[in-house]
C-alpha cells in the first residue's frame, strides 16, 4: 500500500500552489471584504482549466481524478477558502451532475461554456423551510406543453451572485414526492438574483438568494428523468462533500502553518512561546488531526476513482476535515492570542471561514446520519 | 520546424546544501529544472504554438529524470529523450556537448534551444560548444525569437551596451536569457496528458556512442573540490527618528563597515 502521492499529484500540488501563493495570495485578504471575485484573477484561471477540473478534454476540461480535484481545491482553499467553495461548488455540485445524469445533448450545450469558466455553476436545493430536510422543498415545476415553468425561492446560494448555470432542486406540480433537478440560465426571464448574505465567513464569495417568477424552461432542461431528482441530488452531494472536505483541509493547513511559523518567532518570558508544553501539545494535535483527515480524504477519492460506492467515504473525510478545520482554526487563534483575533493576521480569517464547512452540503449531524446508516445496513 | 531544447536538472539552490569533505551530500537534496531550461522551454513551446513547431526535449544525466520531464511535457512539449548513463555523473560541459551533437545529429532538428547556463554550475558552455561541434551558428544570451521563413529566424541578444538583432540560418543554436519569457505554469490537462506520454529513455550504447567516444576518458577538466558559499548574515535593522537613524548608519557605514 503506497500512501505516498505520486508524481503527478506532487506536480499538481506544486503547480497550483505556485499559482495561489503568487496570484491569489496578495489579494485574499482584500477580497474577504468581498463580496465577488476580481475579474483579472477568473480570467487567469480559466485557461489552467480551473472550472473545468474532472470535466473530459471533448468538453474542454482536466479530465483529473479525484484525488487531483482534492489537491486543487485544498491548494486554493489555503489561501482563499471563498475562492475554493467557488471552485469547488461549480466543479461538483455544477458539472457533476450534469456529466453523471445528463444527456449527450445537455452535456454538449452546458458543459463547455462550465469548463470554459464563462458560465459558473450554481447548484440550490436549501429553501426558507427546507435545509437539511430536502422533503421540505417547497419550489415547483409546472409542466407545460412547451417544458417547465419554475416558481419559488431559494436561499443560501453559493456563487449566486455570479452564477450562469443554475441546478434547480423543484418539485413537481402533479406529484410533490417526485422531486426534479432542472437546468435554469441566468438570462432566462423570471429569473433574478436577491441580495447578496451578510455572512461570517467566506465573504468573497457572493451567496445569494435567487428568485424564480414563472421562469420557463424547455423540456429538455430536465436533468435526468423527471421525478429522479432526489437521486440525482444525493448523488451530487456525495461528489460535493469530497470537495468541501478538501476545502475544508486547506483551511486548516494554512492555519497550522502560520501558527508554527508565529508559536517560533513570539517571545514570552524570554522565550519562543513553542518551547512552552501547552503550545506544543496544541502543534503536535493540529498536526495529528489534520493528517488524519488528509487520509481520509485521499481514501475517499480514490473509492470514487475506482467507481466503488463512496457516499460513506465522502461523509467520514467531510465530517472529520470539517471538524478539524474548526478545532485547528481555533487553536490557531489561540496560538496568536490577541493577534489571532485580529483582522490584521490571516488566522482570523481562518477561523470565520472554517465553521461553515460545518454547516454546508449536509451538516454535521447530518454525516453522521449518513454513516450510521451505511453502518447499519451494510453487512458485517 | 524541428526543435530541440535541452533540459538539466539541477540541485534546488533555495534549499540548504550540505557540504562535507569537499563534496556535496545527496540526503535532503531537491531537484528542480534548471530555470533558464524553463525559459528554452517556453520558448520552444511558443513557437510550437505560433508556427506548428515540432518540440523535443532531451536531458542529460544519470537517475530519475522523470520528474522535470513530466513537468515540461505538461508546459507543451511533444517528445522527450532522457540520455541516462551513469558514466555521464562525470561529464563536464564538453562532454554533455558531445553527447548533445549526437542526438542532434541522430533526428533532424532546424533550431535548438538551451538555456544559457545551469543554475548549478553556471558555466554557459554546452550550447555555445554544440554550436562549435555541429559547425552551425549560435547565438547566446537570446531574450526574443522570431520565425522569419522556414529556413531562418531573427533573434535578439542582449549585450552589455544594448540589443543586438541578428539573422540566423537554420540550423542554428541559442541559448536564451531568463528574460526572454516567463514560463508558463501547466494547465491542469496537461498534467495529466503527461502521465500518458512516453520518456525516451537510453544510455550512450544506445545512442550509438559510448562514453570514451564523447571523450570521456581523455577528459581534460575535472572538478576536484566543492566549497559552499558563505551563509550571508542578516541585515539590522534600525527603528526611529529617520535623521537620527540616518547619522548612525553613516557613522556605522565609516567606522564599522569601512566602506565610506
Ligand atoms: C455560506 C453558505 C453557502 C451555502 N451554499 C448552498 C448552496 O450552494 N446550495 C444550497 O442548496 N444550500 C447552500 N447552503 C445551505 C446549507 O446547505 C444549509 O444551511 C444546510 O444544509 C443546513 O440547513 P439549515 O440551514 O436549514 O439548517 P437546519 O436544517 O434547520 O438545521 C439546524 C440544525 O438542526 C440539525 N438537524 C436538522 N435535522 C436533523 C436531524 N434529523 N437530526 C439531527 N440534527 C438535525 C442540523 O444539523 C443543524 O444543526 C449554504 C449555506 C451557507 C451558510
Amino acid at each position: 500500500m503506497d500512501l505516498n502521492p505520486c508524481m503527478k499529484h506532487q506536480l499538481i500540488r506544486k503547480t497550483v500552489r505556485e499559482f495561489a501563493e503568487n496570484e491569489i495570495r496578495p489579494r485574499a485578504a482584500e477580497m474577504d471584504k468581498g463580496p465577488g471575485f476580481p475579474d483579472d484573477l477568473m480570467e487567469k484561471m480559466k485557461p489552467l482549466h480551473y472550472f473545468g477540473l474532472q470535466v473530459p478534454g471533448h468538453l474542454g476540461g482536466a479530465d483529473l481524478d479525484t484525488v487531483s480535484y482534492a489537491i486543487v481545491v485544498e491548494e486554493i482553499s489555503r489561501v482563499s477558502a471563498a475562492l475554493g467553495l467557488c471552485i469547488t461548488v461549480h466543479n461538483s455540485v455544477g458539472i457533476y451532475p450534469i456529466l453523471r445524469f445528463g444527456t449527450r445533448e445537455q452535456k454538449q450545450q452546458f458543459v463547455p461554456p462550465m469548463a470554459a469558466g464563462e458560465s459558473i455553476g450554481a447548484f440550490c436545493l436549501t429553501e426558507a423551510n427546507a435545509g437539511s430536510d430536502a422533503g421540505g422543498v417547497e419550489t415547483v415545476a409546472r409542466e407545460t406543453a412547451h417544458g417547465f415553468v419554475i416558481n419559488g425561492t431559494k436561499i443560501f446560494v453559493t456563487n449566486g451572485g455570479i452564477c450562469g448555470t443554475i441546478l434547480v432542486f423543484a418539485v413537481s406540480d402533479s406529484d410533490p414526492g417526485k422531486p426534479g433537478v432542472f437546468i435554469v440560465e441566468n438570462h432566462t426571464p423570471g429569473f433574478s438574483v436577491g441580495e447578496i448574505e451578510d455572512l461570517c465567513g467566506m465573504r468573497a464569495n457572493p451567496v445569494a438568494s435567487l428568485f424564480f417568477e414563472d421562469c420557463a424552461i424547455p423540456a429538455d432542461h430536465c436533468l435526468g428523468i423527471p421525478g429522479q431528482g432526489l437521486k440525482i441530488g444525493l448523488t451530487a452531494l456525495d461528489t460535493g462533500r469530497i470537495g468541501i472536505a478538501a476545502q475544508a483541509l486547506g483551511i486548516a493547513q494554512a492555519a497550522f502553518e502560520e501558527s508554527v511559523s508565529y508559536a517560533q518567532a513570539r517571545q514570552q518570558f524570554n522565550k519562543p512561546i513553542s518551547r512552552f508544553q501547552t503550545i506544543q501539545n496544541y502543534l503536535a494535535d493540529m498536526a495529528v488531526q489534520i493528517d488524519a483527515a488528509r487520509l481520509l480524504l485521499y481514501r475517499a477519492a480514490d473509492v470514487k476513482d475506482t467507481g466503488r460506492p463512496f457516499s460513506a467515504e465522502a461523509a467520514m473525510a467531510k465530517l472529520h476535515c470539517s471538524t478539524t478545520a474548526r478545532m485547528v482554526t481555533d487553536l490557531a487563534v489561540q496560538i496568536h492570542g490577541g493577534y489571532g483575533y485580529s483582522r490584521e493576521y490571516d488566522v482570523e480569517r481562518y477561523f470565520r471561514d472554517a465553521k461553515v464547512t460545518e454547516i454546508y452540503e449536509g451538516t454535521s449531524e447530518i454525516q453522521r446520519m449518513v454513516i450510521a446508516r451505511h453502518i447499519l445496513t451494510r453487512p458485517t | 520546424m524541428k526543435i530541440l531544447t535541452t533540459v538539466k536538472k539541477v540541485v534546488d539552490v533555495e534549499l540548504n546544501i550540505h557540504v562535507e569533505n569537499g563534496a556535496i551530500m545527496e540526503k535532503g537534496l531537491q531537484y528542480v529544472i534548471n530555470a533558464w531550461d524553463e525559459n528554452a522551454v517556453e520558448a520552444a513551446v511558443q513557437l510550437k504554438e505560433a508556427h506548428k513547431a515540432e518540440t523535443t526535449l532531451v536531458s542529460l544525466g544519470s537517475g530519475d529524470n522523470t520528474d522535470i520531464i513530466r513537468k515540461c511535457y505538461a508546459m507543451g512539449i511533444d517528445n522527450a529523450i532522457h540520455i541516462d548513463d551513469p558514466a555521464l555523473a562525470k561529464a563536464d560541459s564538453q562532454i554533455f556537448a558531445r553527447v548533445l551533437q549526437r542526438v542532434y545529429e541522430a533526428g533532424d532538428y532546424d533550431l535548438v534551444i538551451t538555456g544559457k547556463q545551469a543554475q548549478d554550475t553556471d558555466a554557459g558552455q554546452a550550447g555555445i560548444m554544440l554550436g562549435e561541434f555541429l559547425g552551425i551558428p549560435c547565438v547566446s544570451n537570446v531574450i526574443e525569437i522570431k520565425v522569419t521563413d522556414d529556413t531562418h529566424i531573427q533573434v535578439s541578444r542582449l549585450g552589455d551596451a544594448g540589443t543586438e538583432i541578428v539573422d540566423l540560418t537554420l540550423p542554428a543554436v541559442v541559448t536564451v536569457s531568463d528574460s526572454i519569457n516567463e514560463p508558463r505554469l501547466p494547465a491542469m490537462r496537461g498534467i495529466m496528458m503527461a502521465k500518458k506520454k512516453k520518456i525516451t529513455v537510453m544510455d550512450l550504447a544506445g545512442l550509438g556512442t559510448s562514453f570514451e567516444e564523447v571523450g570521456g576518458t581523455a577528459r581534460k577538466s575535472e572538478i576536484v573540490e566543492f566549497m559552499a558559499q558563505e551563509k550571508r548574515k542578516g541585515g539590522r535593522k534600525f527603528e526611529g527618528d529617520p535623521a537620527e537613524i540616518t547619522a548612525k548608519v553613516v557613522q556605522l557605514l565609516v567606522n564599522e563597515a569601512k566602506v565610506l
